[in-house]
């Protein structure tokens, strides 16, 4: 690190706080090195993307960000030019959650910067410190955070300019404790969320958590003609809201409200208590963290703890008992689909979303009663999105692996047959559960529209298939198992395209039953177009190795 | 005359301006215990690479066993094994599965793939480990799968890229005797590292590639003759280690005052 060699003895280094001429030529080692970092991303043109997806999310955020404030600004101005700091505290606990969930759903995507590396450097702890709080500062949270106390300071002092000062004060400080505590939280996040598993449950449990509250609205609707709370639980929830509001009132949020309530009413000395006790939970909270980096610095690692040792069991034989490198293919795609949970996410989420969305055709009417020739059409077409990343990418999730893929003496064309095989089975699941459930919350259609979608999904299929594997090893990208990415639909929404069209024309005709022997012809097709190139797969996939290999076995 | 295990006829790469092996040509007899070293960068996984179907040369021909060796020469493949630069796992397997996997992909059958599996799992001291994904392991231990990996379905030619880096003392010395006792029933190794004591200890004949060229190829000792005669300082009956050897042959010898740094202790 710059600097750091003109200064003599490390026992000098270690006492020198987080402002000395030590501590500031490091933070501008940092910095530089962070530039410099940033700089050579920009060489790629994945770093350019990179840099350009960031400044739209920075945009994002700050556009999100002044509308919040403006919300917050709002709602502060009409707290305090009516009069009602009542309901000020609720406008405080609303941002004070908000500031803490944010960084928590938000972790499980984002790469961490590891203070850990700075420790074998002379860093003096008051600098780690610091450190430590400056690289959680550049968050979507903070910015939004701050930009809604900035909000709710110019509303208030809007409403009551003479508080303008006082106000500005108890921002300060509920701004500070709340971006302490985030960082107590995320101290600690940071190190649990870096072992993978952790990771995965947290991502996991974050899309369960969206996707349920998905469920709410049609809960909700479902529910309009039954009252939602008899005399009695009303009575029991306004006695436990009364003790919570109690409370609340010596908590952060709710002391800051309470603090400005006071200080508009002119009560001088029970403000002044109410601010120096904000203080106090400010310098407590930053104890806090303080004993967490003070571990972190003496070298404990809470995220490489072992972790506690399970019964050994064997492990079973339990898919495939067939021998021969094409089991082998099924066995270990089967394997490490149950265990990559983004794969199973793309899988589920369409069930889910078909459940839903087609509950949204049950309130209209006729749809309840007579399905629509579409329903399975289009319910399976949403379903195949789950499967982009499983055919366009099918030698992604290899990553180095792919090495033993050549090493080996199995031919490519084995192995894609494999990985295909694998995946029509998945898909004729998937297709299966679809139709059910599309059935259960829409009623069956026709005969003729059941057969089809059945000859649709057969010409589907393979130009899937084929599509798929000629993109897998013309376009390859190592798929990370442990991060939840977004589907590409447009290959989906071009099958769907050819199914709708034929069905359109035939029921035009007034015979959807036209609509199978065109889709059969067209699956015919696609049966060969699919056979004949996976027949050519070993030639296409020696020439491609090499690009290949430089996608899939570089480091992430 | 015995057919070579490994035979290099002027081996070229090039990546656009860049050669990185040029004109390389070299014999290994079978059963021997080939040790190809280099500075970084000078061209060793690039010619490993070549040797193991990983990438196509440029230029020049290469027989294994005897027989032109390709990209889709499947019946060769079944009879090389290797520990490439990447280590070819499957992070979200465990250790027992990947190995049944990678035998059953060499043709074992299931029986034999799992026999072979416990006994490596055993041999690698890795049979504590046998719930934990392969992402999970140390970089020690995937070393360790990954050899386990390129042996399993008993190779005639052993190609290894870096085998013993992150490897404890004690797996280390298990390895090196698992290595020789290969040799002594007539498997070929070729083997790079940066370690020279693991190839002057192991390794009989060795190669020596700088900047994509081969710069010294033979025995020990037949190096060790060349480069006693072109070093005018050294006493007689002194017997040169391979790192000077090394040192001497890519012209990095005599730099050493060059090198100090006036500011370092």
């Amino acid at each position: 690190m710059a600097g750091v060699g003109n200064v003599e003895g490390s026992a000098s280094i270690l006492a020198s706080g987080p402002f000395s001429t030590v501590a500031r030529s490091q933070y501008r080692a940092l910095a530089e090195m962070r530039w410099s970092m940033f700089r050579n991303s920009l060489r790629t043109t994945k770093g350019a993307l990179e840099l350009g997806a960031r400044t739209v999310a920075f945009a994002f955020y700050t556009v999100m960000g002044l509308g919040m404030a403006a919300g917050f600004g709002g709602g502060a101005y009409a707290i305090a030019a009516g009069g009602k700091w009542e309901f000020l505290p609720a406008l405080f606990w609303v941002l004070f959650v908000m500031w803490q969930v944010v960084p928590v759903t938000l972790a499980s995507f984002q790469e961490h910067f590891d203070m850990g590396g700075l420790l074998r450097f002379p860093v003096s702890f008051g600098a780690f410190y610091l450190l430590h709080l400056i690289f959680g500062l550049v968050d979507a949270s903070t910015m939004m955070g701050g930009l809604c106390c900035a909000g709710i300071w110019i509303g208030l002092a809007i409403a009551r300019p003479d508080l303008w000062a006082w106000v500005g004060l108890t921002l300060v400080l509920f701004a500070a404790f709340s971006i302490l505590l985030v960082r107590a939280i995320s101290a600690w996040l940071d190190r649990w969320l870096a072992q993978r598993r952790t990771r995965e449950i947290v991502g996991a449990l974050f899309f369960v958590g969206l996707l349920s509250m998905q469920l709410l609205n049609p809960a909700y609707w479902s529910s309009e003609k039954y009252p939602y709370m008899s005399a009695h639980t009303r009575a029991v929830g306004v006695r436990v809201l009364g003790r919570v509001n109690a409370m609340q009132r010596w908590l952060p949020p709710g002391l800051a409200a309470v603090e400005l309530q006071r200080s508009a009413g002119s009560q001088a000395m029970p403000a002044m208590e109410g601010v120096s006790l904000l203080g106090i939970y400010v310098l407590g909270i930053g104890g806090v963290l303080g004993v967490r980096l003070r571990g972190e610095y003496r070298g404990e690692n809470f995220g490489e703890a072992p972790a506690r040792k399970r019964a050994e069991r064997r492990s079973r034989s339990w898919l495939l008992d067939g021998s021969g490198p094409f089991a082998a293919v099924l066995e270990k795609e089967a394997r490490v689909l149950m265990r990559a949970m983004p794969l199973i996410y793309g899988l589920a989420t369409p069930l889910l979303m078909v459940f839903l969305l087609a509950g949204m055709f049950i309130h209209h009417g006729a749809a309840a009663r007579h399905a629509s020739a579409f329903s399975w059409l289009v319910s399976l077409a949403y379903a195949m999105v789950g499967f982009t990343q499983f055919f366009y990418n099918n030698l992604g999730p290899e990553g180095a692996g792919i090495q033993l893929l050549f090493l080996s003496p199995t031919p490519m064309r084995t192995i894609m047959l494999a990985k295909n095989l694998f995946h029509s089975i998945l898909f004729v699941v998937d297709a299966i559960l679809v139709c059910i459930l599309a059935s259960v919350r829409l009623g069956l259609p026709s005969p003729a529209a059941m057969a089809a979608t059945a000859a649709w999904a057969l010409f589907a299929l393979p130009v899937y298939l084929a599509a798929g594997n000629l993109f897998s090893l013309r376009l390859p990208y190592r798929m990370n198992l442990g991060r939840i990415t977004r589907q590409r639909g447009s290959q989906a929404s071009a099958l769907f395209s050819v199914g709708a069209g034929t069905f359109a024309a035939c029921s035009f005709f007034g015979n959807l039953w036209m609509a199978v022997p065109i889709l059969l012809a067209l699956a015919f097709v696609a049966i060969i177009a699919w056979k004949k190139g996976i027949d050519k797969i070993d030639a296409m996939a020696a020439r491609r190795s090499e690009s290949l290999l430089a996608a899939l076995v570089r480091a992430e | 005359m015995e057919t070579a295990a490994i035979q290099t006829r002027g081996l070229t790469r090039r990546f656009g301006e860049l050669t990185a092996v040029d004109d390389v040509t070299f014999s290994v007899a079978q059963g021997q215990f080939f040790g190809f070293l280099g500075p970084n960068g000078a061209g060793k996984s690039t010619t490993i690479k070549m040797l193991t179907g990983l990438l196509e040369p440029s230029a020049g021909a290469i027989e294994i066993l005897g027989q032109p060796f390709a990209a889709g020469s499947l019946d060769l493949k079944r009879q090389i094994g290797v520990v490439p630069e990447g280590m070819a796992l499957f992070g979200r397997l465990t250790a027992p599965e990947y190995l049944r996997f990678v035998g059953r992909m060499y043709g074992l059958d299931r029986e034999t793939a799992n026999q072979r599996t416990d006994e490596l799992l055993d041999f690698m001291q890795l049979s504590n480990e046998t719930r934990k994904l392969v992402t999970d392991f140390s970089h020690g231990m995937q070393k360790k799968l990954a050899l386990a990996a390129a042996v399993i379905h008993g190779p005639k030619v052993l190609f290894l890229d870096e085998p013993f880096e992150g490897v404890d003392a004690i797996a280390a010395g298990m390895l090196k005797a698992m290595l020789q006792r290969m040799i002594s029933r007539g498997v070929t190794i070729f083997l790079t590292t940066h370690v020279l004591e693991i190839v002057e200890r192991l390794c009989s004949h060795v190669a020596i590639i700088s900047q994509g060229r081969l710069v010294a190829n033979g025995s020990l000792d037949e190096l060790r003759t060349g480069v006693a005669s072109s070093l005018p300082g050294l006493e007689q009956g002194q017997r040169l280690t391979l790192e000077q050897i090394f040192l001497s042959i890519v012209g990095a010898a005599g730099q050493e005052s060059a090198q100090e740094l006036s500011w370092l202790a």
